[in-house]
């Protein structure tokens, strides 16, 4: 089975366990868990530890199995493996899975181009906000290096950016097999030029960059501020851009508009073609719901376009979220989509978090997390054991309700805003450096929307 | 359920088993405490999903019964109860709790929503001294780190190597190891730091020896009344063994009481600088310097009388070396390190089973 499929399928059983027990037994359970792999009728899952095993063994079993038979399995059985296990385990089936486990991450980091060939030109949906952004994609991948160079692509998050890019990659390939292409993230190329600075590890890192034909790099945003990162970016942008090698860029920002970045690759980024990808207009949007469902089998009503097209307006990935979930509900199901389901399924992400949330409630989850009463956060008690919790709350009001500081100070009983931004500061700090404390609010902040 | 049994035996259950009951996770029932009457005995349970603690206790059971109610209030209303006999009984979705004239109505959450206790699944099993056991555990769990995201280190590896048991824990900047005993079968596994520190806090002054069993995935130890059952960490221990120094060019034989004393004076001129104090090893005049300096206030240096050989200086953390000198025995204790930069290996004279390692500051 596909790994989509099998995800489709937790999904699933993930949905119809959420709607049958209280949310915060699901989120302490269903939540951690992930699929290893489904081996005919065997659904195999990695749990936390011996506890969560336990759990599921006992009483959650019968309904994932009731699930799946639901979902057209005949004899499902489900086996629950403790994650990051010693490989040395005595029982074999765990064994075998470790070492598949392997063997798969080995496989996908043998792909030497980092490019996905799902995305190509022919199934990106062009539209009045991208036609130039995909002409010039386009026209820069017959010819690599010798039309525009650099090219520029920025645009929000979930508008195609990263399709566009690795098309071109993809397109080179095969108009000319002999070419060598190369896709990384900003982050990845960051993170490979410390790992060679520090440990001398992975002694190409130059040539690997220096020696292809077509250099794509996403989301060059995250080198902003990494002073060194973008000294050796720069080198290797030099070094391919003289010998005519093409290189695509893309950013959520124009490079003017990148912090922290540094002017000689501002002005280098803006030397070949800078173009915009937009929000999709509501015809588009259609356009892409068809493609995405027919590319599935499966045929929408109108009716069903039109509601996802109007009620997702601004971001491709969430749409396509949205139109995955519909088609693997029916798949599962061997159903067809109905308005119905369409407004079944899609109100539910939609509402998933609900936003009324009260001052009140965040002081109250507050102190009871740490044992304390309401009034005692709001008393002018200075004991550590008061003040960390006070200014958890603080922080809290400030991220959840983005209260003003002289209004989160009154909260808590502070007659001095200044209390509040110090407090809302240090928190910030600590979450940063401080496991325990980030795992603290992250509890708290659970418990708010439970 | 109809449960009548003293309020000493009940005190004593709850405060064992309460105390894992924690408010502070995601799932508001594990701040409860499960409880089963069954067949003479009383049967108090909680989790934290980590850890897990049975308390079975011999009762006068009139009828029996499953619930759970709030693990904290029940314990502290039974504590302060009088020695008299308490009742509990279940009615309409509430545990009454009578003694004498104190009587308490609690309000209970429905047993099935408990999580499960793991069964003892043990494959292994290995017998423990108390007191070893509880000398192992200290000398170790001190330096297991509190940092969930390296869950490695938050345990105390439990493993035999050439015949020997050994307890071994690090937090990456300090190491300490502990050869418990003499064994033969193959152990390794590592267990939460703070698990083991709740058996040590539970095992009484009269009990003799600890009976552990573990298998893959868990451990359980059985103390008199109480099973406690933990989850293993998973994961590989570090390879730990390279970083024992095991030629050094100073060493330095000295009093233990004395050297705490140094260290404690020279710690409050370390304050600014996160504790860190410089240590300097002179053998012609067959002292050791401690020496440490506050800007803005003002410095201290003492001295003390030891038996050195080589000379060195190197820059240590003052509460790691403190924690390390309450852990070990004996009159005097040895220091042996080589520069700057590589550990420093603290151990007591005559005591070859307890090793301490200390990474330097670097300054």
């Amino acid at each position: 089975m596909e790994k989509e499929q099998i995800g489709a399928l937790w999904q699933t059983i993930l949905n119809e366990a959420e709607l049958t027990m209280p949310r915060a037994t699901f989120v302490t359970w269903f939540k951690p868990t992930e699929v290893i792999e489904l081996d005919g009728e065997t659904l195999r899952l990695a749990v936390n530890n011996i506890f969560a095993k336990n759990q599921f063994e006992k009483k959650f079993d019968s309904k994932i199995r009731k699930i799946m038979k639901d979902n057209g399995f005949t004899a499902p059985i489900v086996e629950y493996i403790i994650k990051g296990k010693k490989t040395t385990g005595s029982e074999e089936s765990i064994k075998i899975d470790g070492m598949k486990a392997v063997k798969n991450t080995a496989k996908a980091k043998s792909n030497p181009t980092g490019l996905n060939p799902k995305y190509r030109f022919d199934n990106f949906v062009v539209g009045g906000c991208n036609d130039l952004a995909h002409a010039a994609s386009q026209a820069a991948a017959a010819m690599p290096g010798k039309k525009y160079n650099p090219i520029f692509i920025y645009g929000n998050s979930g508008l195609g950016k990263t399709h566009l890019i690795q098309a071109i990659g993809n397109e080179v390939l095969e108009k000319f097999p002999d070419k060598s292409v190369l896709y990384v993230t900003a982050e990845t190329f960051g993170n490979e030029y410390i790992d060679f600075v520090r440990f001398k590890k992975d002694r190409n890192f130059s040539s690997k960059y220096r020696g292809v034909d077509v250099l794509i790099i996403d989301d060059i945003q995250f080198i902003a501020g990494k002073t060194k990162t973008q000294e050796e970016f720069f080198n290797t942008f030099n070094s391919l851009h003289q010998t005519d090698k093409q290189i695509v860029i893309s950013a959520d920002r124009p490079p003017a508009e990148i912090p922290d970045l540094a002017d000689r690759l501002k002005t280098r980024f803006q030397m070949g073609m800078t173009i915009d990808v937009g929000m999709p207009d509501y015809e588009t949007r259609c356009a892409i719901i068809n493609t995405k469902a027919q590319a599935s089998g499966i045929e929408l009503t109108p009716d069903i376009v039109d509601f996802l097209a109007n009620n997702i307006q601004t971001n491709i990935r969430e749409l396509e979220g949205a139109l995955n979930q519909i088609l693997a509900y029916c798949e599962m199901r061997r159903d067809t989509p109905t308005m119905d389901l369409a407004i079944g399924l899609i109100g539910n992400i939609r509402n998933s978090r609900p936003k009324h949330i009260t001052a009140k409630q965040i002081i109250d989850k507050t102190a009871n997390y740490f044992d304390l009463k309401a009034d005692e956060l709001k008393s002018p008690a200075r004991n550590k054991h008061i003040t960390e919790p006070r200014q958890i709350a603080m922080y809290l009001l400030r991220s959840e309700l983005k209260m003003s500081f002289p209004n989160i100070a009154r909260e808590l009983g502070r007659s001095d805003h200044t209390t509040a931004i110090h407090s809302i500061n240090k928190m910030e700090l600590e979450i940063k450096l401080d496991s325990m404390r980030r795992e603290q609010i992250s509890t708290i902040r659970e418990r708010l929307y439970v | 359920m109809k449960v009548i049994l003293t309020q000493e035996k009940l005190a004593k259950a709850l405060a064992i088993v309460g105390r894992i009951a924690s408010p502070r996770t995601t799932l508001p029932i594990l701040s409860n405490i499960l409880i089963k009457a069954e067949e003479n005995q009383l049967i108090l349970s909680a989790t934290n999903l980590e850890v897990a603690i049975t308390e079975t206790i011999s009762a006068k059971v009139e009828k029996n019964g499953v619930i759970t109610v709030p693990a904290k209030l029940l314990m502290e209303f039974v504590a302060n109860l009088p020695k008299v006999n308490v009742t509990l009984t279940l009615a309409d979705d509430k545990l009454s709790v009578v003694a004498g004239n104190y009587k308490s109505t609690i309000n209970t959450m429905d047993a099935e929503d408990y999580p499960e206790i793991p069964d003892i699944v043990a494959k292994n099993k290995i017998t423990i001294p108390a007191d070893l056991f509880k000398k192992s555990v200290a000398n170790t769990s001190l330096v297991a780190s509190s940092d969930t995201t390296r869950p490695v280190l938050t345990g105390v590896y439990i493993y035999v190597f050439e015949g020997d048991l050994y307890f071994v824990a690090t937090d990456g900047y300090r190491l300490a190891e502990k050869k418990v005993m003499p064994y033969s079968d193959e152990i390794s596994m590592i267990v939460p730091a703070a698990t083991l520190n709740d058996v040590s806090r539970i095992l009484g002054d009269d009990t003799k020896e600890i009976e552990i069993g573990f298998s893959d995935d868990q451990i359980s130890f059985e103390i008199d009344d109480t099973v406690i059952t933990s989850r293993l960490v998973s994961g590989n221990f570090i390879n730990y063994r390279q970083l024992i120094p095991t030629k050094t060019d100073v060493k330095a034989v000295l009093s233990r009481s004395e050297f705490v004393r140094v260290v404690k004076v020279s710690e409050l001129f370390a304050r600014e600088s996160a504790g860190s104090i410089v240590m300097t090893a002179d053998s012609k005049k067959s002292l050791v310097n401690v020496h440490s300096i506050v800007s803005q206030i003002g410095e201290n240096s003492n001295e003390i009388e030891a038996t050195v050989s080589g000379d060195g200086t190197v820059t240590l953390n003052s509460k790691f070396l403190l924690d390390c000198l309450g852990q070990i025995e004996g009159e005097n204790i040895k220091i042996q390190f080589s520069g700057k930069l590589a550990p420093i290996l603290i151990v007591g004279e005559n005591d070859k089973n307890y090793k301490h390692i200390i990474m330097p500051v670097k300054s």
